[in-house]
């Protein structure tokens, strides 16, 4: 179960089978996305393909084409995609079409193509399983970053995005030969809702999955709202690191925005597949990483030196055998120091190593005095971000939600008084009215709590334990229950009439409303400890805390605020009458 | 619409041109004013009927043929696949029945004008029916496919040499405009795809240096492997040699990249411009990543410390063997013993055959280094130095 090998091995074969010669890639936005997620340009040049097209592009229908060239055409089967390969085939702009559609497509849809391909152009038309990012061998996203919106009472999907999860998942599940069992978690109904479509699909379209044995494996849906907290906090490893401060998008760091940066670097590609050092260390901690980029100069260097002396025609030689690597080492290099550094002077501009011990303390510790004096402490700093701020009142709201002194009011007046904005202030009262008490079922702080002082005990003794890592997701325990047989049935209920007796190896846990890089590393480290394990995150979006937020934000779009359900007691925080 | 042609509506006299308002009148009007004129009129039918016999003797086995091949194509629909002895037996007076099995006539009862010219059909505009996909139009909207035009069509016919009716070319099969522009195109896209540009040919050589390269990449990584790993299966002028190859190879390629990038553009064809340009990048990206990367053959001296090292190693591990009595040459390859010089085998040790045997494998060493057959230069050194081992053996009892 490794996704980005399931990806890989379809663009291969959708370069292999479609015969030697020069080819143009035909793509629409998503396939795009898909497919850059795993293959950089220079990668794709050697499998033939020199040119990449769009064709929901608003030039492509009057560019010109070139009739020598064979055509992959990667296309999600969208009514649209559909409507415009129709125009494409009736007047082609290449010599021969070889049609991949990313999911399942309707047997009209292939009838209309047909009739359109006048002059007889397609050679080919397959149905190749990639509708979803592949991020890391055990990670996926659906790449919807909205996915929620509401009615006056609860939160629901949003239409399309059910749609296109549902789609994406059916194709996760397809490119890996799974047909499996699903569980829900049971107080959600977006995850019931999510279970029952997929698991009509997987009846509608029986053919498709008859896997046989190899099929078995669980498909766990839970919702972001039962663990609201791992999204906010600070995170200290490399990947995740960059994501919360720098953002990630489909493997590319826009730097473009940061002062004092080289302009040869608007955007850096950080891809595990290509980049040697960026494998190595995307689960490392900040401080490891350090040590690695030192070392890594250090390679550099040394190599840099060796080159300084050309003297002799030998080294002359030795040189120009040895530059392309040189070369390839040198950009290396010279991105991840540039984001190494970037990293650690926002760090320590924003005080971050602060901020983030108190909220780890806050998330998994139970010390209600304390936390406030160092929240109001933190509060009055003003090196801090706004943000941070902000996030750790966040932090407070949902630890101490339902404490008998709890003093969120008074926190809220801090904020206003340091000038954090409105629109940060509020988000206090989405994300409690998102992810409250009340619509949680595990209970994200209590229950951990006399087994966490134990096993802080013990960690302490042998004085291992990171501050700043204390926090352990949710979804570690989910896990864990799992594993060990423990996940109960009425939380974690089975779609249709199977029993969830059956244990399986495989298991696909998908997060609706975003996962978190923090979450990966949990999977991670589970796959390393439980070789007999094979589990596989997946999410409609990978967050971080800016991201979630602004889902949270846009679940409550449209809602009348004036009337909230669970937060009528926090009065100073002001909503407009709509 | 054709406005200006007068088009007249009604039950027009078609020799007059009168709008007589209902058929009843027509019908008087005709035999009143224009019966002098009936002869005449039997006339044109009787040339009309020639005409149509003429082209009922079009070889029936040819139009059918014809058809299935062209309908199996475009109208997948229609078309049911006919026995071609049926079809040849079949002849004759229903030849329309025939036609009309393959392409289902559009119902003409109800079509008054033609739908491309809007002309009212009458007795002198009769209607006629496209042969390609049925439809209906009047004799000056039909166009016609001329048969030798029709058989270039479906050129990959397999049956040329069943084709015997030379004397045919007059004759032509009657279509509708739409189907007539439907063979244009596609004629128009089969040429287009005939005619590649140089750059297509420039690629093509690119790919096949390319594939040769790679495998001689292979080759030498695993001679450099084996090379390195103190093994004496190859021989370093070997490896030097082989190298040698690559970089001139790569040069080839590199040359033919450059030339593709250089290859004159076409201006109504900016996409060629980055096409040649990702070639060339993607040419010598290749030659960067897989061609300069290769490890460089270790020098005379360092390969000697590398098997002293190992040779070393192994007299420390294991007690030296005995070789294996192994005597066998397994020559795989297709070269004979030819031209062994009788030179080579000199006077008192003539008698030897174990002289005479290494003899022939050192040939065929020289041969196969020729060749740049490296693998097999290393399992026939494999063979020699048996035999070596064998014949030292010998002396010594």
């Amino acid at each position: 179960m490794n996704v980005i090998a399931a990806i890989k091995a379809y663009v291969v074969k959708m370069t292999s089978d479609s015969e030697p010669g020069m080819k143009v890639l035909l793509m629409d936005k998503e396939t795009t996305s898909v497919v850059s997620m795993v293959y950089g340009q220079s990668e794709i040049q050697q499998k033939e393909v020199f040119l990449l097209e769009r064709i929901d592009s608003p030039n492509y229908a009057n560019s010109s084409g070139l009739r020598y060239l064979k055509c992959l055409v990667f296309l999600r089967p969208t009514q649209q995609n559909i409507e415009l390969l129709c125009t494409e085939l009736r007047n082609p702009k290449y010599g021969a079409y070889y049609i991949y559609f990313s999911n399942i497509v309707a047997k009209a849809d292939i009838k209309i193509l047909a009739e359109n391909d006048e002059q007889e152009v397609v050679k080919e038309v397959q149905e190749l399983y990639m509708d979803y990012l592949a991020v890391n061998p055990h990670l996926f996203s659906m790449g919807i970053p909205m996915c929620l919106s509401s009615t006056a009472s609860e939160i629901t999907w949003n239409h399309s995005a059910l749609q296109r999860t549902i789609q994406g998942l059916i194709s996760v599940l397809l490119s890996l030969k799974k047909s499996p069992i699903i569980r829900y978690q049971s107080n959600s109904k977006l995850a019931r809702d999510l279970g029952n479509r997929i698991d009509e699909t997987m009846n509608k379209e029986s053919s498709l999955f008859a896997f046989g044995p190899s099929g078995q494996s669980l498909l766990l849906i839970l919702d972001r709202r039962d663990d609201p907290i791992t999204p906010l906090l600070n995170q200290w490893t490399y990947q995740a690191m960059v994501h919360e401060l720098l953002t990630i998008n489909n493997n590319r760091v826009n730097l473009s925005g940061i002062p004092g940066i080289s302009k040869d670097l608007p955007e850096v590609v950080l891809s595990a597949e290509q980049d040697a050092f960026y494998a190595k260390n995307i689960f490392m901690n900040y401080g490891e990483i350090g040590q690695n980029i030192k070392q890594l100069m250090d390679q550099f260097q040394a190599k840099a030196k060796s080159h300084q002396k050309i003297e002799s025609i030998a080294d002359m030689k030795n040189f120009v055998d040895s530059y392309p690597q040189f070369k390839k080492l040198s950009g290396n290099v010279t991105k991840h120091v540039t984001v190494v550094g970037e990293l650690s002077s926002m760090v320590n501009k924003h005080h971050l190593l602060d901020v983030s011990e108190v909220e780890q303390e806050i998330s998994s510790q139970n010390d209600h005095s304390a936390h406030l004096a160092s929240i109001k402490k933190l509060l009055h700093n003003d090196k801090i971000r706004h943000t941070d701020a902000a996030k750790l009142v966040m932090l407070y709201a949902l630890r101490y939600q339902n404490q008998s002194n709890n003093e969120l009011s008074s926190l809220i007046d801090l904020l206003y008084k340091r000038g954090v904005s409105d629109k940060l202030i509020k988000y206090i009262i989405y994300l409690l009215e998102y992810a409250g008490s009340h619509a949680r079922q595990s209970n994200l702080f209590n229950v951990e709590n006399a087994v966490k002082i134990t096993k802080r005990f013990f960690k302490g003794l042998s004085g291992v334990d990171n501050v700043y890592t204390q926090h352990k997701p949710l979804l570690h325990d989910t896990l864990e229950d799992l594993i060990k047989g423990r996940l109960k049935d009425n939380l974690y209920p089975v779609v249709g009439n199977h029993s969830s007796g059956l244990r399986s190896q495989d298991v696909i846990v998908f997060i609706i409303g975003g996962a978190t890089y923090e979450e990966s590393l949990a999977v991670h480290t589970f796959n390393k400890n439980y070789p007999n394990f094979n589990i596989l995150l997946g999410a409609t979006n990978i967050h971080n805390s800016t991201s979630f937020l602004e889902e949270v934000e846009n679940a409550f779009r449209g809602v009348d605020m004036l009337i909230r359900r669970h937060t009528r007691h926090i009065r100073n925080v002001k909503f407009d009458t709509k | 619409m054709a406005e200006n042609n007068d088009i007249q509506e009604g039950f027009l006299c078609p020799i007059c041109h009168k709008d007589m308002r209902s058929p009843n009148n027509l019908i008087t009007h005709f035999q009143d004013l224009h019966s002098e004129e009936q002869e005449f009129l039997k006339s044109i039918k009787e040339v009309y009927g020639k005409a149509k016999k003429k082209i009922l003797k079009l070889d029936e086995q040819d139009i059918q043929n014809f058809k299935e091949l062209t309908l199996n194509k475009y109208h997948i629909e229609y078309s049911e696949p006919q026995d071609p002895d049926r079809l040849l037996r079949t002849f004759g007076s229903d030849r329309k029945q025939q036609e009309q099995e393959l392409v289902a006539w559009l119902d003409g009862s109800t079509v008054t004008r033609c739908p491309s010219c809007a002309s009212s059909f009458n007795i002198a505009r009769r209607q006629h029916h496209c042969r390609l996909c049925g439809c209906i139009m009047c004799n000056s909207c039909s166009y016609f496919l001329p048969y030798d035009v029709a058989q270039t069509i479906v050129a990959p016919v397999t049956n040329v040499s069943d084709r015997e009716h030379s004397g045919k070319e007059t004759d032509s099969l009657r279509t509708c405009v739409h189907c007539l522009n439907m063979l244009e195109s596609r004629r128009k896209v089969q040429i287009e795809q005939m005619k590649k540009p140089t750059i297509w040919h420039l690629y093509l050589l690119l790919q096949s240096n390319k594939k040769q390269i790679q495998s001689s990449v292979d080759l030498y990584n695993k001679m450099y492997n084996s090379l390195t790993a103190g093994e004496t299966t190859f021989l370093l002028q070997d490896v030097q040699a082989l190298r040698l190859s690559i970089a001139e190879k790569a040069q080839m390629i590199e040359t033919l990249g450059k030339k593709i990038a250089s290859e004159p553009i076409d201006p109504e064809m900016p996409k060629a411009v980055l096409l040649q340009n990702n070639i060339w990048k993607a040419t010598s990206n290749y030659i960067k990543d897989s061609l300069l990367t290769l490890p460089a053959p270790p020098t005379v001296q360092e390969l000697e410390k590398i098997r002293e090292r190992f040779s070393r190693m192994f007299q420390d591990d294991l007690p030296p063997q005995s070789a294996p009595a192994v005597k066998k040459v397994t020559v795989t390859t297709g070269w004979s013993p030819a031209n062994i010089s009788n030179d080579a085998i000199k006077g008192d040790q003539d008698d030897n055959p174990l002289i005479e045997q290494m003899n022939i494998v050192r040939n065929y060493i020289t041969q196969a280094r020729q060749a740049h057959r490296f693998e097999e230069v290393a399992s026939l050194e494999e063979n020699l130095r048996m035999l070596k081992e064998t014949y030292r053996k010998q002396l010594k009892s």
